[in-house]
C-alpha cells in the first residue's frame, strides 16, 4: 500500500512502499509540484529503484528552475534509517537535502 | 518456500505477503526484511522488463541458511541475461549527470552476500543470499 498526499503545510507526505508498482502513480502526483517542496517520509517503510527515480527525476526539474529564497528542489525529511542506506549507497545523500528521523 | 509469479508488477505486493509469511514460519531476522524485498523486486522487475520473449511464469523460492536467507528467482525459454553483468553505476555523478534508472541491480549487488547466475536449457536461474551481518 502506498499513498502520496499533501499535508495541511502544503508538503507532501509518503507512506507505505514506493515499489515499481507504485511509481507511475507517485510520478504523476510529483508532475503536479510547480516549485520547491518538502516530502515528509516518516512513513514510508520502503523504497526500491523506481521510486528513486520518481525522486530523481522529480528533483532535476524543480532544481532547474529559479530557486525561491533558500529552498531549492526536494527536501526529503524524516527518513527513516533503512531508506537512509539506500539514499546513501544510491548517492543521493549527496544530490538532495535529506534529515533522518 | 516456492510460488509462481505472474509476469506483472502487481505480483509486488503479493511478493511482499510472501516475504512477510515465510520471515515469521521460517524464524528469518526480520532485520533482513528490506534487503530481501528490494533484492527481489529489482531482479524480479529486470525479467519482466527484458525477458519479453515469453509469458511463463517465474518461480520465487526462498530457504533458510545459516545466519540468513537464500532466494532464487528463476524465468523460463528465455535468452540469457545475467543482470550481475549489469551492475554499474556512477552514484558519485552530479545532479546533471544523473538519469533515473540504472540503480537496481547495482543496490542488490550491494546488499546480498553472495549472487549467483546459471543459465541452461532457456532457464535463466539468479540466486542470492542475505546474512545477519
Amino acid at each position: 500500500m502506498f499513498v502520496i498526499d499533501f499535508d495541511e503545510k502544503g508538503h507532501v507526505v509518503m507512506s507505505g512502499r514506493l515499489d515499481a508498482a507504485q511509481a507511475a502513480r507517485a510520478q504523476e502526483f510529483m508532475d503536479h509540484i510547480a516549485g520547491a517542496c518538502k516530502i515528509d517520509m516518516s512513513d514510508l517503510e520502503y523504497i526500491s529503484s523506481a521510486g528513486l527515480g520518481v525522486l530523481l527525476k522529480t528533483h532535476k526539474r524543480l532544481m532547474a528552475l529559479p530557486a525561491q529564497g533558500d529552498e531549492h528542489g526536494l527536501q526529503l525529511v524524516n527518513v527513516n534509517h533503512h531508506i537512509h542506506d539506500i539514499f546513501r549507497y544510491s548517492g543521493f545523500d549527496k544530490l538532495f537535502n535529506i534529515s533522518a528521523i | 518456500m516456492k510460488v509462481e509469479l505472474r509476469r506483472s508488477f502487481d505480483e509486488i505486493a503479493r511478493v511482499v505477503g510472501v516475504t512477510e509469511a515465510y520471515f515469521l514460519s521460517a524464524g528469518v531476522d526480520p532485520n533482513l526484511r528490506t534487503a530481501v524485498d528490494l533484492c527481489i523486486e529489482e531482479l524480479f522487475v529486470n525479467m519482466v522488463s527484458y525477458n519479453r520473449e515469453t509469458d511463463s511464469n517465474i518461480d520465487l523460492e526462498m530457504n533458510v541458511i545459516e545466519g540468513g536467507i537464500e532466494v532464487s528467482l528463476t524465468d523460463y525459454d528465455v535468452e540469457r541475461f545475467d543482470p550481475t553483468e549489469r551492475g554499474e553505476a556512477d552514484v558519485d555523478a552530479p545532479l546533471e549527470n544523473r538519469t533515473p534508472g540504472g540503480l537496481g541491480v547495482y543496490l542488490v549487488l550491494k546488499m546480498v552476500d553472495s549472487i549467483h547466475y546459471e543459465y541452461h536449457d532457456r532457464q535463466s536461474k539468479i540466486t542470492f543470499q542475505i546474512k545477519v551481518s
